[in-house]
């Protein structure tokens, strides 16, 4: 729907939302553990229905290990060829938790708006990713 | 195939590599073999996990899940752009310029000497025209607090000042002048706003001839194989 309406620059903007919040995905991902590109993919999109293109979060994480909040290293894999595995860096870390609080008060605005706007829906708010995910089937 | 997969299969990553590769010209060639090593690798991963039997079907599937080489770059490439055109780069140059221009002039350099008095030429243009900016506005500011004085106490600064009298009324023909210096200074203050255009515009045209010799040179020191 949200196509139709708004066309093309509806789609971008469902775009520059997603590369923030993937962002902030992967660097939640990392703060758990090393991960490699394609283990980094199935932990985020493994957890919901998100249709996401893998590739996608390859310039990300160029951009984050230019950054220096990230690491990374290639170690050789039991099977096949060696994997790039990234690592948060202490200073990832602490941008991870700096982004992380902020994520929680901005998708509280959002749920906030919802519920001033539209008294009824007061139980059952929207989060981000559903509004993601709508837009994105829309 | 160098890339672990045999038969038809490596044909078709080989061939997505190659697209991958041929969109990745403008960035250092080390970063570009990095990226398609790390590609590479999560195609394999992805392979191996996928249920699919037919092996055809299936490496055709991760790589749509995988997204057009387009996709892997997409971010990247504007940001190599950005980071080509980054602003401190251009003093440290003009430096380094001005430091060949003055100690080392042998044959050879004679090109580069070039440029910088190219480039010197130009900066002495815009100090000039700061300069007839700035004292513009600094004449036509001293004139107006000069005359405003001179309301008040008519004989202020007289034996160095000479004013001709437009009309007969000497406060109207003071008010006059008044107008005219800050006339004079608004002038200045116009060229100011003209210059900040100018370099604008200059600063453009530098940045886009960094990146060209930038790419160009990334080009030399990276023959597509």
């Amino acid at each position: 729907m949200y196509y139709i309406v708004f066309g093309y620059d509806m789609e971008n903007k469902t775009t520059q939302l997603r590369k923030g919040i993937l962002e902030l995905a992967i660097l939640g991902c990392l703060s758990r553990g090393r991960h490699y590109g394609y283990s980094l993919v199935r932990t985020i999109a493994g957890q919901s229905d998100i249709d996401l293109t893998e590739g996608t979060i390859y310039p990300i994480l160029g951009r984050l290990a230019k950054e220096g909040l990230v690491r990374s290293e290639w170690v050789e894999s039991s099977q096949g060829p060696p994997r790039k595995y990234y690592t948060l860096t202490p200073k990832g870390e602490e941008a991870f938790h700096i982004l992380d609080e902020e994520f929680r008060k901005l998708a509280a605005i959002v749920a906030n708006s919802r519920i001033a706007s539209a008294p009824d829906e007061r139980d059952g708010g929207l989060g981000v990713i559903d509004v993601i995910k709508e837009s994105n089937n829309g | 195939m160098a890339n672990g997969f045999s038969g038809p299969v490596a044909q078709i990553v080989e061939n997505y590599l190659e697209r991958l590769k041929k969109g990745l010209k403008g960035i250092p060639a080390k970063d570009q073999e990095e990226l398609v090593k790390e590609i590479n690798s999560h195609i394999y991963e992805s392979f191996r996990a996928d249920p699919t039997p037919d092996e055809v079907a299936r490496i055709l599937r991760v790589l749509d899940k995988l997204g057009e080489p387009a996709a892997v770059i997409a971010a990247r490439m504007p940001e190599a752009m950005v980071t080509l055109g980054k602003k401190r780069k251009l003093p440290f140059l003009i430096l380094a310029g001005l430091l060949i221009a003055f100690f080392g002039v042998p044959i050879g350099l004679g090109g580069l000497s070039a440029a910088v008095g190219l480039i010197i030429g130009v900066l002495a243009l815009i100090v000039s025209f700061y300069i007839v900016a700035f004292s513009l506005i600094l004449t036509g500011w001293l004139s107006a607090v000069i005359m405003i004085v001179r309301i008040f106490s008519p004989g202020f600064l007289d034996p160095w000042i000479d004013i001709y009298p437009l009309v007969s009324d000497p406060t109207f023909n003071t008010v006059i002048y008044i107008v005219g210096a800050l006339l004079i200074s608004a002038l200045g203050f116009g060229l100011l706003w003209l210059g900040s255009r100018m370099m604008r515009g200059i600063r453009f045209v530098f940045r886009f001839l960094f990146e060209k010799i930038k790419t160009w040179r990334q080009r030399r020191a990276a023959p597509s194989r």
